[in-house]
């Protein structure tokens, strides 16, 4: 799914949350673009439709984590943004893990969900200042091997009020600052299962010149059949 | 703590005193009583008896030796084991010719009561005197039997019972007052550093406390004094602020000497508390695992985002990124508040305006990291 056919048309969002004035404040959010509109909302992850571009899903739904439902949807090719108010690093890795296109806190507020669907909806990577400070801390043995810039860049986005902040603190370009980030963002595709929102997201990187396939170390497409 | 301390002396006196029982009871059976038996083997009457009542001696000696050394000998194994010793002791007993029960040749009834000792050495001292007069009383029993108790056969009973039993009563007596002496010497000890660990805790606390006073002193009450001569005035936004500022300080103070798991988070978990108070929406939060950082540090990475939060008028954001090589705390507010920018040593402070927001970060990096 996905593609420049869709460009064109309305991104067609799903939101799902277990707090009905969660659901009202995101439509009232998402309402502000008019390239955007809500075609599914529910307070569970059963009965997901088909043909949903992007889909914001609470993690925690009745009590519940919903990580594996997120590893099906991801897995059945559904770009899915998690949308929550638990900010632990463990809770945000194993979303991105999970194959979450974007993790949004419920603190980070509108510009951040609106950038988020919009951009996710054409596979390319969004950071979110709480992905982006889970990111620069991870220090697992296997976590994605970023370069010093990028590392530095994600912390600062992580602390930062703006990326033009971060560009004047790093004396290099906004433009920049988003290329360190993204890059960032998309070494990390490789990390937890293959999913094909990661492919997809990474074939758009490699599109975009964004990175080079060699420059993903270890990465195996999930297409790969050796 | 003396519990712990004690136990390594204690625990070497018990284990000697172990092995020279063991030891005594080794050389008396295999020696001693070897020689006797072999030397008068014609003059039990049976001399099987005598024989099995060796061998089932030996057995019991060996079996207690080693539920001892176990530590596995406990009340119900070794009173059977020390009825089983005095059982052998009377089979024995019986196999003497008349009117030998004190002789050249009867050699049981010290050996059982060293075996006694042996078996009973963990128990009360006063099942080992039971033991000891069963022991005796078996051997009375067959004089009085033969009809060889008479003046001189008492005399005689008694001089040998003071001479085995006595002894051997003495010996059990004395090791215990060792091993009791070996653990009141380390206790004391242990009470001895005990006390002086407290002591250097209290003159910690103590100091810790002139420090805090020193700096109300210092700080604080010249603005109480000046608010209660109403020299300064509350409505002033100098004021207000210097008081927004000392009220976090001295909230992050109390905080400091907290017992938590992570010192540097509390503190500015109590910086941001302040600043609540006053309507300030604050978001904290933090990545990655803060290594153990000294006092000073913790003081001087929380001073900058405390001035920004006592500064920020309606919300801030902190964020604390942490490694075992660096610790960085930084804070986005819509303050406007001056805030000392520094570059020497372990900790840099740096800071960005934009559009009426501030943000201000503190990085440390500890000596000797790159």
């Amino acid at each position: 799914m996905g593609g420049d056919a869709v460009e064109s048309a309305r991104i067609a969002v799903g939101v799902i949350d277990d707090h009905p004035v969660v659901i009202e404040g995101v439509r009232t959010w998402l309402a502000r673009d008019p390239g955007i509109e809500v075609g599914h909302v529910a307070d569970t992850v059963e009965d997901v439709p088909c043909g949903l571009d992007v889909l914001i899903l609470d993690l925690n739904l009745h009590g519940r984590l919903v990580l594996d439902e997120l590893a099906r949807l991801a897995a059945a090719g559904q770009r899915v943004i998690t949308f929550s108010q638990f900010t632990e690093r463990e809770m945000v890795l194993a979303a991105l893990d999970a194959g979450a296109c974007e993790f949004v806190a419920k603190n980070e507020g509108s510009a951040h969900l609106l950038a988020a669907v919009r951009t996710v909806a054409a596979d390319r990577p969004y950071v979110t200042p709480t992905a982006a400070g889970v990111l620069a801390s991870d220090r697992r043995p296997d976590a994605a091997p970023l370069s010093e810039r990028e590392r530095t860049a994600l912390l600062l986005w992580f602390q930062s009020m703006s990326k033009a902040s971060v560009a004047r603190r790093m004396g290099v370009s906004v433009h920049t600052v988003e290329m360190y980030v993204k890059r960032a963002r998309v070494k990390y595709a490789r990390a937890g299962r293959p999913a094909p929102t990661k492919a997809d997201m990474l074939a758009r990187a490699f599109e975009d010149g964004l990175i080079r396939p060699d420059e993903i170390v270890g990465y195996r497409s999930a297409a790969s059949t050796d | 703590m003396t519990r712990a301390a004690e136990r390594p002396v204690a625990v070497r006196y018990a284990r000697a005193f172990r092995w020279t029982v063991i030891g005594v009871v080794a050389v008396w059976h295999l020696g001693y009583d070897v020689v006797i038996i072999a030397r008068s083997v014609g003059g039990y009457d049976p001399v099987a008896a005598v024989f099995a009542a060796w061998v089932l001696l030996a057995a019991v000696q060996t079996a207690g030796a080693v539920l001892l050394l176990r530590s596995e000998l406990d009340a119900a194994r070794a009173r059977a084991l020390a009825a089983v010793a005095l059982a052998a002791g009377e089979l024995a007993g019986a196999a003497y010719p008349p009117g030998a029960a004190i002789s050249d040749v009867s050699w049981a009834a010290n050996t059982v009561g060293w075996t006694g000792v042996l078996l009973l050495v963990r128990r009360p001292l006063g099942e080992l005197g039971v033991f000891m007069a069963v022991d005796v009383g078996c051997t009375a029993a067959h004089m009085a039997a033969d009809g060889t108790l008479g003046q001189v056969g008492a005399t005689r009973l008694i001089t040998v019972a003071y001479t085995t039993a006595g002894i051997q009563l003495i010996f059990a007596w004395l090791g215990r007052r060792l091993h009791e002496a070996a653990r009141q010497a380390t206790e004391s000890a242990g009470r001895w550093s005990a006390g002086l660990a407290r002591s250097a805790a209290e003159e910690a606390v103590h100091a810790e406390r002139r420090r805090r006073y020193e700096y109300l002193q210092a700080r604080v009450e010249p603005l109480l004094r000046g608010l209660a001569e109403a020299r300064l005035r509350p409505d002033d936004d100098a004021v207000r602020r210097r008081t927004a500022i000392e009220a976090a300080r001295l909230r992050r103070l109390f905080a400091e000497t907290d017992d938590t798991p992570h010192p540097l988070l509390h503190e500015l978990r109590a910086c941001a508390d302040v600043a609540e108070r006053r309507a300030v929406a604050v978001t904290l939060l933090s990545y990655g695992d803060v290594p153990p950082l000294p006092t000073p540090v913790r003081r001087a990475l929380a001073e900058a985002p405390l001035l920004v939060l006592a500064g920020a008028a309606s919300w801030a954001r902190l964020a604390v990124v942490a490694g075992p090589d660096e610790v960085v705390v930084s804070v986005v507010a819509d303050a406007d508040v001056e805030v000392p920018v520094r570059a020497d040593g372990p900790l840099s402070v740096v800071l960005d305006r934009e559009e009426g927001r501030l943000w201000v970060e503190t990085r440390w990096n500890p000596p000797g990291s790159p």
